[in-house]
C-alpha cells in the first residue's frame, strides 16, 4: 500500500523563541549617529587611509582593513543615487499611496543613507535629484528623528 | 590537479509541489539512483545545500540525511547559493578523500513561506532592519534603476529581457513558470510591485530541488560516457553596503575573471558557447553578462533587439528560460550548473544550443549581487 500525499498543510506560528537579540552599538556606528540625531545633525566616520566617510561609521575601515575613528559631520541633505517606487509591499499587499524610498548620498559622505522621499509624484523622481532631511520635531535619539527627505530647490 | 566531472543531475520545480521536504527529497534522489544504476552507497560523500530561515528551523539540514540517502554516510552542508556548494563538492574530489560526491540543493519557498520575507533578517539589524525601508525588492529595484539611469534605457528592456526567459522557460520541462505566449507588452502588463520591476521581472516562488552526481576522473568515466568536465571556478563577496556604481558588479567580474583563469580561457566571450545565470531580477541579467564581459557595458538594449541572447544568438544566456523559470532558495545555482550540463550532453532538448561544449554557471546570493560564485564546465576534458 501508498499513503496518499494529503492535500492538507499545517500553518505553524513562525515565533523564534529564543529571546530577545542584545545587538552590542559600537561607539562610531548607529550610536554616534543617534546621539548627533539627538541635536537634528549628522555624524560618522572618516578613514585616514583611502578618505572615505561612512555614516552610519564603523570602528575599521571597511576597504582598508584599519581601525578608524575620527568623527566627521556631514550634511542633512545631499544626492539621490538610486531610488525606486514601492507599489505593493513584500508581503504583497498594494499600497493605498506610492513610497519612493532613495538610496542617498549625504553631502560630505561616501556612504549611501536610506530614505523616504516624500512631497513628489513617482514619475518626477530622478537619478541626481537633491533632497533635505526632514526632522521630527522633538528628536530622541532613534534613526526615525529623520521623518523623510524633502525635494531640495538649489 | 584531478579532474572532476559531473555525471548526472535530477531536478523538481513547483509552486505547490505537494509534498513534504523529506518526501520531496526522497523522491529525486531514489529516482536519480534508480536511473543512473547506482546506489546510495555509490556516494562517498554528500554536499548539501539550504537555509535555515527558509526551512523554518536551525540546522537545516537535519532532515534532509536521511531521505538523500545520507543516513550514517559523510555529510556536509553549505547556505549559500549552490554554485557554492558545487564548488565545495569539487574541492572534496580533488582532495583526493573521495571520489564521488552528491550535491543536493533545496527549498520550499512556494508553498511553506516567502522567499522575499527571509531576506528581510539578511538586513543590518540595527539600521535597515530598523529604517524599514530595505528589502529584496526594493534592492533589486534601486539596482534596476541604476542600471537605466546609467545607460539612458527605457524600462522597456527589462520586458524584453523577462519576455525571452519566461518563452524559453515554456520549453524547459523542469520548470514551471514558463509563459510560451510572453511578450515585452504582456510582461509590462504584469502586476507593479517596486517600479522599475512588475511581477513578470521577477523569479517564480518555487518549491525545488536540485541533485548533481560529481566524480573523480576514473570514476566519472565509469559512470557515464558523457562526462561534463569542470574547469574553472571563482567567486567574489562585495560588501553588504551598496555604496557603490550598482549599474555594474566588480565582484561578477572578479568571479568570472578567476574561473576564466582556472579553466585557462583568454577569450571567454569566443570560447563559452552559452551561459546560465541566475539573474532573479530581469535587471540583473545584463549586470551578470556585462560583468563577465559577454556584452559590452549598457548594451541591454542592442543584445535585445539584435537577439545576441537568443538560443541561436551570438551568446545564448540561460536558454532554460533561468530563474525566471524557477528558482528555488540554494538549489538556484546548483540548478544552473545542471542545465549547463543538460546542454553539453545534448539533452535539452527544444532549448538545445547547437554544438555546445563550453558553458558558464552562475549562482548568487545578498543583496545587489553581493556574492557571485562562476563555474565553466565543458565537454573538453582538458
Ligand atoms: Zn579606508
Amino acid at each position: 500500500m501508498a499513503f496518499e500525499m494529503g492535500p492538507e498543510t499545517r500553518q505553524v506560528q513562525g515565533m523564534w523563541d529564543i529571546s530577545t537579540y542584545r545587538y552590542r552599538m559600537e561607539g562610531g556606528g548607529v550610536r554616534l549617529l543617534t546621539e548627533a540625531m539627538k541635536e537634528k545633525r549628522i555624524k560618522g566616520v572618516r578613514c585616514n587611509e583611502c578618505g572615505m566617510v561612512y555614516v552610519p561609521g564603523p570602528t575599521y575601515c571597511r576597504k582598508c582593513f584599519v581601525d578608524i575613528d575620527e568623527v566627521v559631520e556631514v550634511e542633512d541633505r545631499g544626492t539621490v543615487m538610486s531610488y525606486c517606487v514601492e507599489l505593493a509591499d513584500v508581503r504583497g499587499n498594494p499600497r493605498e499611496t506610492p513610497l519612493i524610498s532613495a538610496m542617498i548620498e549625504l553631502d560630505g559622505a561616501d556612504s549611501w543613507f536610506v530614505g523616504a522621499v516624500v512631497g513628489i509624484e513617482p514619475e518626477e523622481a530622478s537619478v541626481g535629484m537633491r533632497v533635505k532631511a526632514v526632522w521630527a520635531e522633538n528628536p530622541v535619539g532613534s534613526l526615525s528623528d529623520i521623518e523623510y527627505f524633502e525635494v531640495l530647490e538649489e | 590537479m584531478r579532474k572532476v566531472a559531473i555525471v548526472g543531475q535530477a531536478q523538481v520545480n513547483a509552486s505547490d509541489v505537494g509534498k513534504s521536504r523529506e518526501r520531496m527529497l526522497f523522491d529525486l534522489c531514489k529516482g536519480f539512483y534508480d536511473g543512473m544504476g547506482i546506489t546510495r552507497h555509490d556516494i562517498d560523500t554528500f554536499v548539501l545545500c539550504s537555509n535555515d530561515f527558509a526551512a523554518g528551523h536551525t540546522i537545516s539540514n537535519v532532515f534532509e540525511d536521511c531521505p538523500v540517502g545520507a543516513y550514517m554516510k559523510d555529510e556536509t552542508k553549505v547556505e549559500a547559493d549552490g554554485v557554492m556548494a558545487v564548488t565545495y563538492a569539487l574541492a572534496r574530489i580533488m582532495s583526493g578523500l573521495y571520489d564521488t560526491a552528491l550535491v543536493v540543493g533545496n527549498s520550499q519557498g512556494g508553498s511553506v513561506m516567502r522567499p522575499y520575507l527571509v531576506m528581510d533578517y539578511t538586513m543590518s539589524p540595527t539600521y535597515d532592519r530598523q529604517l524599514g525601508l530595505l528589502n529584496e525588492l526594493s534592492s533589486a529595484a534601486l539596482q534596476a534603476r541604476a542600471y537605466l539611469d546609467a545607460y539612458g534605457l527605457g524600462d522597456e528592456v527589462l520586458d524584453r529581457i523577462a519576455a525571452r526567459n519566461l518563452r524559453n522557460a515554456a520549453k524547459n520541462p523542469d520548470a514551471f513558470n514558463g509563459k510560451a505566449d510572453a511578450t515585452p507588452e504582456s510582461v509590462a502588463g504584469s502586476d507593479k510591485l517596486y517600479e522599475p520591476l512588475k511581477q513578470d521581472h521577477c523569479f517564480p516562488f518555487t518549491d525545488g530541488a536540485c541533485v548533481l552526481l560529481l566524480a573523480g576522473e576514473e570514476k566519472a568515466k565509469e559512470l557515464t560516457d558523457k562526462p561534463v568536465w569542470i574547469r574553472g571556478v571563482g567567486d567574489s563577496l562585495d560588501s553588504y553596503y551598496p555604496e557603490r556604481n550598482l549599474a555594474r558588479s566588480k565582484s561578477v567580474k572578479l568571479a568570472g575573471e578567476r574561473a576564466f583563469k582556472m579553466a585557462g580561457m583568454n577569450d571567454p566571450a569566443g570560447e563559452l558557447d552559452l551561459v546560465e545565470v541566475s539573474a532573479k531580477f530581469a535587471s540583473q541579467e545584463p549586470i551578470i553578462c556585462e560583468g563577465l564581459g559577454l556584452f559590452a557595458e549598457g548594451s541591454a538594449s542592442d543584445v535585445a533587439v539584435r537577439g545576441l541572447a537568443e538560443i541561436d544568438g551570438a551568446m545564448p544566456v540561460s536558454p532554460s528560460g533561468g530563474a525566471l523559470g524557477a528558482y528555488p532558495l540554494c538549489a538556484g545555482g546548483v540548478t544552473r550548473v545542471a542545465e549547463c550540463y543538460k546542454q553539453l550532453t545534448g539533452s535539452a532538448g527544444d532549448l538545445q544550443v547547437a554544438d555546445a561544449r563550453t558553458a558558464l554557471a552562475h549562482g548568487q546570493d545578498g543583496l545587489y549581487l553581493q556574492h557571485n560564485a562562476v563555474m565553466v564546465v565543458s565537454t573538453e576534458e582538458g
